[in-house]
């Protein structure tokens, strides 16, 4: 680079650097779900039809942490949230029309 | 244009000798790298074509055996797409000039750059190696359908990993041009400001960033139902064939826009150029791009009515595909209204962009056909479909592609090829390629199968028209290929602006110095294609 002024949507001058505590927070909440899953199917909750939803609703919580805190999602251009939510439609989307075509064929 | 100015040593001059290239982190040098190794692949897979024309030029064996036959179309095809069609614009053009578009010094990350090369070339190596280890090249086709890939005893493994690296090339490209153009834009423009070939880049990038992941996991099912037995797609040991295209749709069909829409931004960029007059509904071209990717995500089932799948699912993609139909007429209309009334000089870019629109309009017509649900039913997998995807691909994206060759030849190499003889190799290229590739489509809806050696007695007549052209079609290729060379080696030197364009690129010396330019460039009053008089164009 040659030093240029360069165009940025959030320019670094603002960028966001997060505090350990909140690090170390998000950490111990994925370590606290992770047990939680463990848990939950080891020790024979018995939740029957509900148990893979349980395990996708701990999964998707646990994404949702990691997307926000460890990758900075909360803290950047809404733009990059847009563009978040835009990926995770299609591919709700893919699934949905996979899905359909199984059960009606 | 006079110029007084003393000249920089270009990018070619800064540094010399084998090393300085392939190690470049220069995004002009890598794109030049790009240009030689996918035109090398391009004139491989070409006479591959040539090949099969030949075979089909006389019902029954005249050359080849069945079995080869089968290798050459799927060598043909995987080359032509994966090495040739689907980086060829992006690699070459976007590396090169979409840097100096935005008038910024390289793109975002300049290492990355140099690996997906990198990448391209080991993926390259992958595919050519089924050639001479193994039990020769894949006979799949190029799409690789489950659950014969599966079975086969051809090198499929090999050319999938092929497939599969190549995805990764793609992927860092895309990547590192949407980072450039998020973050790198000279001050002062916006994404508003952005040229339109830009914005064709940007749409694309995205694509490449989220569809091709999924074209590389099913390719690695594939190696694993074959190493492993683990059964994913053969329904003889639990799998689902039709899963099998299912995910593998859900990339290829958005790979067409990979294809088409630098080629469309490529076409924008040639006709205000010479029209010399502003685009006609810049933000509808921009925004079109975008819409173009996005619907393009929901359409891949109208490749699958036959396979099995459901009614209810079928109808649904084919309502979808419908839809795309939308944003690309919109392009097609601009393009018209931007010519209405300028004053076009009619060069040879312009003419390859031309072509663009008139073969893409027949490629995307007969993609209307081949979406309708009932129509595909009966031409699904004949002709007609060879015919069609020949008219988007080569047609539309590689008429395209050549055109940008022409186009920015004279900045890139600050030379120029001779005009009257690439005026000639464009003719044969058009005629050409319309005289193979427009009876293929009679041939379709006559009832002619795809991926066959032989045919019956009553298609002879067309088939003997179609190699014929192709005849034409490679004579305009090898005219066009000596005739840039030439132009390269001891063309007439060229200004830094011969066209008169507007664009960033224009306003640098020719060929570009390392850095792209030695002072900040301006960026022209009211956007990027505010051709200030067409009266006043002197040239
Ligand atoms: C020199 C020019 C070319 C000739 C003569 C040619 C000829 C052919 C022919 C005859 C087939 C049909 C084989 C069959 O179904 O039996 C074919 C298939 C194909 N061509 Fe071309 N082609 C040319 C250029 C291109 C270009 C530029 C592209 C893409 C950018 C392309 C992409 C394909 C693909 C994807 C297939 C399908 C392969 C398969 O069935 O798996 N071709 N070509
Ligand atoms: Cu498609």
């Amino acid at each position: 680079m040659n030093g240029k002024e360069k165009n940025t949507e959030n320019t670094s001058a603002h960028a966001h650097i997060s505090s350990y505590s909140e690090h170390f927070g998000t950490w111990v909440a994925l370590i606290l779900l992770t047990l939680m899953t463990v848990f939950i199917s080891t020790f024979g909750a018995d939740l029957r039809t509900l148990t893979v939803a349980t395990a996708m609703l701990i999964a998707t919580v646990k994404a949702l942490a990691v997307a926000l805190y460890f990758m900075h999602l909360k803290y950047d251009a809404k733009i990059y949230t847009a563009w978040m939510i835009v990926v995770m439609a299609l591919f709700v989307f893919f699934l949905i029309m996979v899905i359909l075509d199984y059960i009606t064929r | 244009m006079s110029e007084t100015v003393v000249q920089q040593p270009s990018f070619f001059q800064t540094k010399k000798g084998l090393f300085s290239w392939i190690f470049t982190l220069d995004h002009k040098r890598i794109g030049i790298l790009y240009l030689y190794s996918i035109g090398l692949f391009f004139l491989v897979a070409a006479g591959l074509g040539i090949l099969m024309r030949l075979e089909l030029l006389n019902p029954g064996r005249d050359l080849i055996e069945a079995q080869t036959y089968n290798q050459v179309f799927t060598l043909h095809g995987v080359i032509m797409i994966f090495l040739f069609i689907i980086p060829s614009v992006p690699a070459v053009f976007g590396n090169f000039f979409l840097p100096i578009m935005l008038g910024t010094d390289d793109v975002a990350f300049p290492r990355l750059n140099l690996f997906s090369w990198w990448l391209y070339i080991l993926g390259a190596l992958f595919a050519l190696s089924t050639l001479v280890f193994g039990d020769g090249p894949a006979d799949t086709g190029w799409t690789f359908y489950a659950p014969y890939s599966v079975k086969t005893g051809t090198n499929v493994t090999t050319s999938v990993l092929a497939a599969f690296i190549l995805g990764f090339s793609s992927i860092l490209t895309g990547l590192n041009f949407i980072v450039t153009i998020h973050r790198l834009r000279t001050p002062g423009m916006g994404f508003n400001q952005m040229p339109l070939f830009a914005w064709a880049l940007y749409a694309t990038s995205w694509i490449q960033l989220l569809a091709t992941p999924v074209i590389g996991i099913t390719l690695l099912m594939i190696v694993a139902e074959r190493v492993f037995g683990i059964g994913l797609f053969d329904p003889s040991i639990g799998g689902d064939p039709i899963l099998y295209q299912h995910l593998f749709w859900i990339y290829s069909h958005p790979a067409v826009y990979i294809m088409a829409l630098p080629a469309m931004g490529i076409v924008s960029e040639i006709i205000p150029t010479f029209a010399q007059r502003t685009i006609f509904g810049y933000k509808a071209i921009a925004y079109s791009s975008m819409a173009i990717a996005f619907v393009g995500y929901f359409v891949w089932g109208h490749h699958m009515f036959t396979s099995g799948m459901s009614g209810p699912a079928a109808i649904v993609f084919s309502i979808m595909t419908f839809f795309v139909a939308i944003p690309t007429a919109v392009k097609v209309f601009n393009w018209v209204a931007t010519l209405y009334k300028g004053s076009i000089d009619i060069q040879v870019p312009l003419l390859f962009a031309l072509a663009f629109i008139f073969n893409f309009l027949i490629g995307g017509l007969t993609g209307l056909v081949l979406g309708a649900l009932a129509a595909d039913v009966h031409v699904h997998d004949t002709y007609f479909v060879v015919g069609h995807f020949h008219y988007v691909m080569f047609g539309g994206a590689g008429f395209a592609f050549f055109g940008a060759l022409h186009y920015w030849f004279p900045k890139m190499w600050g030379r120029m090829y001779n005009k009257k003889v690439a005026n000639t190799a464009f003719a044969l290229l058009f005629i050409g390629f319309n005289t193979t590739y427009f009876p293929m489509l009679i041939l379709g809806l006559k009832g002619m199968p795809r991926r066959y050696y032989d045919y019956l007695p009553e298609f002879h007549d067309l088939n003997i028209l179609s190699t014929f052209g192709s005849w034409i079609l490679v004579t305009g290729i090898i005219v066009m290929v000596i005739n840039l060379f030439a132009g390269g080696l001891k063309g007439k030197n060229a200004s830094s602006n011969p066209w008169n364009g507007i664009t960033l690129e224009w306003q640098t010396q020719s060929p570009p110095p390392l850095h792209n330019f030695d002072k900040m460039p301006e960026l022209p009053e009211g956007g990027p294609y505010n051709y200030p008089n067409a009266k006043n164009a002197d040239h």
